[in-house]
């Protein structure tokens, strides 16, 4: 049992190596690094005798010193005795060694004499696995946007994949991009235009959506049932249907290139979500609140301001973040509707630039930052009031 | 001061009869507690006075005035509710002050009724705090001090106590009856727990299937049951019935139970079967008595102070409560005066 556990962890955790380095590896390769070979096999072999080093050094040595002795050896041997390399990538290996070599120290020998150990250690690499990997697939295009918006024209054409900012230049040709879309572009407008929708839009869906969900967790009515269902059903339309009937309706109405237009259409979209998640919530609440305070001589109206709303504090606002994510990003409605560019929104606006072949990669690049960040801002701001449990000490739970 | 009065109260939920011709006089300042199995009616009674369930037919009267079509909050009723229901964004004062405020009273008002209401509970120093801040009993103390703040004419109680441990239950049950001695008015309380019915009430009521089977001061309702329903509901462990057959009963007053010739004063007894109660308390060992029968016994549960005894005599179950330094022998005992008889229907027949 020992052995074929001692082996399995072995194997796993080199495997996971293997994807820590290849990683790395084709990073340096974007930026111009010639690596002759990818070595896999040294990796390999690497990997295991460090496993099983760790496991037959124990706690002998204290686990810091052993990582950076672990670390130290495999930096010396793959980029310096193999094939020489530059520090910064050498140094980047040893980060990425003594990581590893962290994350096994938890392993030990007495540990793997249990019989579930190898699929404790399964599900613990499969889950740094997967972390590791889809972060680096949502971060590293995000980074690339990042650093591209801070680059030169020249510095562009030189190397598209350079991963480096050059901060040694001048802070105000460091934030060209940003300025010249500003200035040029009229960006600001556009958020404006962006904030306006958006910021409208969660008003107007939480002003239909609150009355609408209290209605359908809390009263009898006739067809109810049926209308708690078909909520979802709207939902199922592709925009992509909606879109040309509505173009047509709004020709007609006037309404194309308005933010009115845009709002109609968006809180139409939003609500239908908006109104099953709060019902949700709603439904949770304890009805012996209300009842209390029905009999405080509340009317229906009151209860839902003084009671619902703010015992509903964490739905709404997620509900709040959601709608506002989703109209501050939509692009097909906008695309549509929007072709004055006095009226663009902002995933509109970089639509049009990026249509137009003459518009340097890293305005379009500040650009999508400009997109991005608000909602970063807003979610980060927002999570706090995500917490649930606001119910909490009303009844007994 | 209040009073309270039901005539012919009906309520179903769709085709299920809940209530049926229910009618009540209840007297003035009283406590008056409404309890049954789970499933009686009792709660829904009690949220038709506070109008949060309508009345399908009858009508209820609060001093004479008739409230089936009065909105909730003028029927100058407070409702204690068993899973609190404080409002868990609001801290305790805001709590209790929270009708008031609803109402627009002057600030001072509030305060004096709120600080009142504190003081008669003992919160007084919990008044900042929010209810998930509170442990049960507290949190069900803020509970009827936003009631007491309501300054109602009637006070109801849907199980108060149901969600507390039975340390802090026995505490707060002397609280609510110190405090109906405080606060002179009419309280309804709802409970399925014989023990809290038979400890607070005035006078209970007892409910089954809708239907009221007796009403009744505890002392009535125990040494006087109309029926086999109340006999066995209260008193722990429940009464003894044993069922009699058309051939045990010897004569118009005499039976034969459990091997004795039982006879009777002053009691027609029909040639049909009967049943006849003994509560376990009054089964005694190594006593005295009239009648002694033996038991083959099954197994006896010490309690400490007393003992329970089950046990099995020709066709019939019977349980025993007996003092646990009396030994006990082979025979047990009982008395005539402790004897209930009972119809074939369940209707008890008085001697």
């Amino acid at each position: 049992m020992r052995i074929k556990n001692t082996i399995l962890f072995s194997l796993i955790s080199t495997f996971f190596l293997i994807f820590l380095i290849s990683i790395w590896k084709i990073l340096a390769t974007l930026q111009g690094l010639s690596i002759n070979s990818f070595n896999i096999e040294i990796i390999l072999i690497f990997g295991f005798l460090i496993s099983l080093a760790h496991l037959g050094i124990g706690d002998r040595i204290k686990s810091i010193y052993k990582s950076i002795i672990f670390s130290s050896i495999f930096v010396f041997c793959d980029g310096y005795l193999i094939q020489k390399l530059p520090i910064w990538y050498n140094v980047g290996v040893f980060l990425i060694l003594y990581f590893f070599t962290n994350k096994i120290s938890k392993y030990t020998f007495i540990g793997l004499k249990e019989e579930h150990s190898t699929q404790v250690i399964l599900f613990d690499f499969l889950t740094l696995f997967g972390i590791l990997f889809f972060s680096f697939v949502i971060l590293f295009p995000f980074y690339m946007m990042l650093v591209t918006s801070f680059k030169t024209q020249i510095a562009l054409l030189v190397n598209p994949l350079d991963f480096s900012i050059n901060f040694s230049q001048d802070i105000k040709d460091l934030f060209k991009s940003y300025f010249v879309i500003f200035k040029s572009y009229k960006f600001g407008k556009y958020i404006v235009i962006s904030t306006i929708v958006s910021v409208g839009t969660v008003i107007v869906t939480l002003l239909f959506a609150i009355p609408a969900a209290y209605a359908v967790a809390r009263l009898n009515f006739f067809g109810k049932t049926f209308l708690s269902t078909s909520i979802l059903i709207i939902y199922m339309f592709p925009a992509i249907v909606l879109v040309i009937p509505l173009y047509t309706i709004f020709s007609q109405l006037g309404l194309r290139n308005s933010i009115e237009g845009l709002l109609i259409v968006y809180t139409a979209t939003t609500l239908p979500v908006a109104i099953y998640m709060l019902q949700g919530y709603f439904k949770s609440i304890p009805k012996e609140l209300e009842e209390a305070a029905i009999l405080d001589k509340l009317s229906w109206f009151g209860i839902i301001t003084k009671i619902i709303i703010p015992l509903s504090i964490p739905a709404i606002s997620s509900v709040a973040l959601y709608v506002f994510m989703i109209a501050w990003n939509e692009f097909l409605f906008s695309l549509m509707f929007l072709d004055n560019p006095n009226s663009f929104t902002l995933s509109r606006a970089i639509q049009y630039l990026s249509g137009d072949a003459e518009t340097p990669r890293q305005y379009l690049m500040a650009g999508s930052v400009v997109v991005t960040l608000p909602v970063l801002f807003i979610f980060v701001y927002f999570e706090k009031y995500l917490v649930s449990g606001l119910t909490a000490g009303s009844v007994k739970g | 001061m209040a009073n309270i009065k039901f005539t012919g109260v009906h309520k179903s939920f769709g085709s299920n009869k809940i209530i049926t011709d229910f009618n009540l006089l209840g007297k003035e300042d009283e406590f008056l507690v409404l309890v049954g199995p789970s499933g009686c009616g009792k709660s829904t009674l009690l949220r038709m006075i506070a109008g949060l369930e309508k009345i399908d037919e009858g009508e209820i009267f609060i001093n004479d005035q008739k409230i089936n079509e009065l909105h909730p909050s003028k029927r100058q009723t407070a409702m204690v509710f068993q899973s609190y229901a404080l409002y868990p964004h609001m801290n305790v004062y805001e709590n209790m002050s929270f009708g008031l405020k609803i109402e627009k009273r002057p600030k001072e008002e509030i305060n004096t009724k709120v600080m009142q209401a504190a003081k008669i509970l003992k919160i007084e120093e919990l008044l900042e705090r929010k209810p998930k801040q509170l442990s049960g009993g507290q949190r069900q103390r803020v509970a009827i001090g936003r009631a007491i703040t309501r300054n109602p004419k009637i006070f109801l109680f849907d199980e108060p106590l149901s969600n507390l441990d039975a340390a802090l239950r026995a505490e707060m049950r002397v609280e609510i009856s110190k405090l109906h001695n405080q606060i002179k008015t009419n309280m309804i309380y709802v409970t399925h727990d014989q023990v809290e019915a038979m400890t607070l009430a005035d006078r209970i009521v007892i409910l089954n299937q809708g239907n009221i089977e007796q009403v009744g001061t505890p002392e009535e309702i125990y040494n006087d049951p109309a029926n086999i329903f109340v006999a066995q509901f209260i008193g722990t462990p429940k009464m003894n019935i044993l069922e009699v057959n058309e051939e045990n009963v010897i004569s118009e007053n005499t039976i034969k139970l459990l091997g004795n010739d039982i006879q009777f004063d002053k009691l027609k007894l029909n040639k049909s079967k009967h049943f006849v109660g003994i509560r376990p308390e009054h089964l005694k060992a190594n006593q005295n008595t009239k009648f002694t029968f033996n038991p083959e016994i099954e197994l006896i549960e010490n309690l400490g102070n007393e003992k329970i005894v089950y046990m099995k005599k020709d066709e019939h179950q019977l349980s025993a409560k007996i003092p646990s330094n009396v030994e006990i022998g082979s025979s047990i005992g009982f008395d005539l005066n402790d004897i209930f008889i009972f119809d074939e229907n369940g209707k008890r027949l008085k001697s």
